[in-house]
């Protein structure tokens, strides 16, 4: 196992090199380049120079490539153009928000759609299973942006049940910790803010959960119809195990393997949902933030958010691969 | 009455017939053998037994009578040849599931009509079941020392530290060595017969009174077959455990049975103590099968006489001999109605058997 996770992480520290030096070129061949953000249209020759000297832009290309890395590691990814603020301080005040948020989602996801994709398997083709798989193919169909929009007016603005926007209510006196605001009202024992956080958290968290809720139930579904036709569950039945013994140790535990691998590639995704549900909802994540940048052309910020994604996607596959691990014995053995 | 009466069993998938009104008993404590060729009902036969077949819609088998009259009239013999649809056309493993009838007497209960949470506290209890592929047939993901303990914990009640004793005991009695440390590995790092060891270990656990073994040998080396077959056998004899053999092979029937069952198409065709058959084979498939196993008394130029043609795919036992297509003593009455199973001890369903014996 050691080895199998050292191996891991030597194979995502090549890839994250390979990404830096992507994002670096990309980030030399953009028209115009950071300085002309910078300068007034009418600048002169030397002004732009002068610029480009302060930037460090006129030294050799692997000098600035050697210093952009050096910039990353210490987590200096200079200023935003449009507020002047670090960005790093930035994202880290918007991340919880996000990370959150993403987790709520996929908590639905999951605890939804396993259960639900294992009901469709086993009643095949009754109209349970044909309403479950129609009911994930809308799924993936409606925009969440649009469902968002929707929800916010049905849920929010028409029967008043939840909040409209923001993470908590205007004015509430929170202790903040991790900036996870449900897990802080708990740990701090500030359940009313907990609950409150939860209110928030649910309508932008359904519509984010729709397209993870979708690919688990049609992934899990794929998987039990796998696994249930195998020798060794014709064995377990053979034995006269109770059912649920049957469905949890025997069907499940192997039918889990490809569903953990896409809850792995789905908590990626969820990022990129996630800056509109969050934009419906003023969530004040980094989705904003990304919004913000992409439309003012702050290279700078852009280019923080995109290593910050990166490093969430290697993180959790590194995860992914470690939960592969442990859940079959044969991979762990496999050098 | 024997342990095990099986009576009429038939099993459909569908509109096709697997298993045509096949009957045979077990004794307690003795080895009887199922044999035929590939697709001729033996395993369908049992896991029919043990309830595992995935339930049909109804109880009733459809007769494969209707496929017959839709057909034009003429010799039975050529319909019979020209069967059209064949079981493995009409889509092999089928999703539909299994209409069984018949009965399936185990010490005076018929299992076929138990409840299933009733069928599920007998299952690996009373009588158990050792399958043919010990890879697929052990889950992947968990130790094996659990995959035994289970068993013990569902129908004997033994949990923890005792379990694991006890696993281990069972590990040990099928002559796996360091059972203790056996126990925490996994299917993937045992070898085949070592595999099937286990698996042998998981039905005996319970001291079963019936085990099946369906081709129990067929997936392994020549040499770990013989000593599998050992295993078996000294199991039973210790234990007085009632066995059904499955096997399409002759040589395990010689070496282990006591009595033995040739099924043909869903029936069985010829049933004889074990002895008695290979002394005076009576049907000419069964004396088909016997020509065709190399022998070590025949001089070795004596060429093998092979079983022309294949199983018929469609069974047809209603209109005739469902093996007259390949016979060759084949003559008009065998296609004029079904062939009854004649004799008790020595039982052979062919109507000419008195003219070939
Ligand atoms: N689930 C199923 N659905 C449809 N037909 C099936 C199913 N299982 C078995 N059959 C058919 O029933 C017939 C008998 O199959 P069975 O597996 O009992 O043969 P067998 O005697 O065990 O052969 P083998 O020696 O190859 O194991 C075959 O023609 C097979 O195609
Ligand atoms: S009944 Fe006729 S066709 Fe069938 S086995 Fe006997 S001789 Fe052959
Ligand atoms: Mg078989």
């Amino acid at each position: 196992m050691l080895r199998y996770t050292v191996k891991r992480l030597l194979q995502l520290s090549v890839a994250l090199l390979g990404l830096s030096l992507l994002l670096f070129a990309w980030f030399k061949a953009l028209p115009g380049g950071p300085e002309n953000r910078l300068l007034p249209e009418n600048a002169t020759d030397r002004q732009r120079e002068a610029l480009r000297a302060a930037l460090g832009l006129d030294e050799p290309v692997w000098t600035q490539y050697g210093e952009f890395l050096g910039r990353i590691v210490r987590l200096d990814f200079g200023s935003s153009l449009s507020s002047g603020r670090p960005i790093a301080t930035e994202l880290a005040e918007r991340l919880p928000a996000t990370v959150e948020l993403s987790l709520a989602a996929m908590l639905i996801a999951v605890g939804l759609g396993i259960p639900l994709g294992y009901l469709a398997a086993k009643r095949r083709g009754t109209w349970i299973d044909f309403g479950t798989v129609s009911g994930s193919l809308l799924g993936t169909c409606i925009p969440i942006f649009f469902l968002a929009a929707m929800l916010k007016v049905v849920f929010a603005q028409e029967l008043g049940w939840l909040p409209t926007t923001f993470r908590l209510t205007a004015g509430a006196d929170f202790t903040e910790v991790t900036g996870l605001r449900v897990f802080d009202g708990i740990i701090t024992g500030e359940f009313d803010i907990a609950w409150d956080a939860v209110k928030h958290l649910i309508l932008p968290a359904i519509a984010l959960s729709s397209i993870p809720l979708a690919v688990i139930v049609r992934i899990t579904r794929a998987s039990v119809l796998d696994v249930v036709g195998e020798d060794y569950v014709r064995t377990a039945d053979a034995k006269g195990l109770k059912p649920s013994t049957v469905r949890g140790r025997h069907v499940m535990r192997n039918a889990m393997l490809p569903i953990a691998t896409i809850i792995g590639l789905l908590l990626g995704s969820l990022f990129a949902g996630a800056v509109l549900t969050e934009s419906v909802f003023a969530f004040g994540g980094i989705g904003s933030f990304v919004y913000q940048a992409t439309t003012e052309r702050d290279y700078p910020a852009l280019m923080g958010f995109i290593l910050v994604i990166a490093v969430f996607y290697v993180v959790i596959n590194l995860l992914v691969d470690l939960s592969y691990g442990l859940l079959d014995p044969r991979v762990r053995v496999r050098k | 009455m024997a342990l095990l009466e099986v009576e009429d069993l038939r099993v459909a998938f569908g509109a096709s017939t697997a298993v045509d009104g096949v009957s045979f008993s077990v004794p307690e404590g003795k080895v009887v053998g199922l044999v035929g060729e590939s697709g001729c009902g033996k395993s369908v036969t049992s896991l029919a037994i043990m309830g595992l077949l995935p339930k049909g819609r109804g109880r009733k088998a459809r007769q494969p009578v209707l496929a017959a009259a839709s057909e034009p009239v003429g010799s039975g013999l050529k319909a019979t040849a020209a069967a059209p649809q064949s079981i493995a056309a009409s889509g092999g493993r089928s999703r539909g599931g299994a209409d069984v009838n018949g009965r399936a007497v185990f010490d005076g209960t018929d299992l076929l009509s138990l409840a299933p949470a009733a069928m599920r506290r007998r299952r690996g209890k009373d009588l158990a079941m050792v399958f043919q592929d010990p890879l697929s047939s052990l889950n992947p993901v968990v130790p094996i020392g659990r995959q035994i303990t289970e068993v013990l914990e569902r129908h004997r009640g033994l949990k923890g530290d005792k379990a694991s004793k006890e696993a281990a005991n069972l590990l040990d009695r099928v002559g796996i060595p360091d059972p203790t440390r056996r126990l925490k590995e996994y299917p993937h790092q045992l070898s085949g017969g070592m595999r099937q060891r286990v698996l042998i270990a998981i039905a005996v656990a319970c001291a079963p009174r019936l085990l099946i073994a369906d081709e129990p040998t067929t997936a392994l080396d020549v040499t770990i077959q013989a000593q599998i077959l050992e295993l078996l056998k000294d199991l039973v004899e210790t234990e007085g455990t009632a066995l059904l053999m499955i096997t399409h092979d002759l040589g395990v029937v010689a070496g282990i049975c006591d009595e033995v069952n040739v099924l043909y198409s869903g029936r069985v065709v010829e049933s004889a103590p074990v002895r008695e058959l290979f002394a005076r084979p009576t049907h000419p498939y069964t004396i088909g099968l016997l020509g065709s196993i190399p022998r070590l008394d025949l001089p070795i130029h004596e060429p093998l006489t092979p079983i022309r043609g294949s199983i018929a795919d469609v069974i047809r036992w209603h209109d005739g001999c469902a093996f007259a297509p390949r016979c060759d003593r084949v003559a008009a009455p065998c296609v004029e109605g079904e062939p009854a199973l004649v004799g008790a001890v020595h039982a052979h369903r062919c109507v000419m058997a008195e003219e070939v014996a």
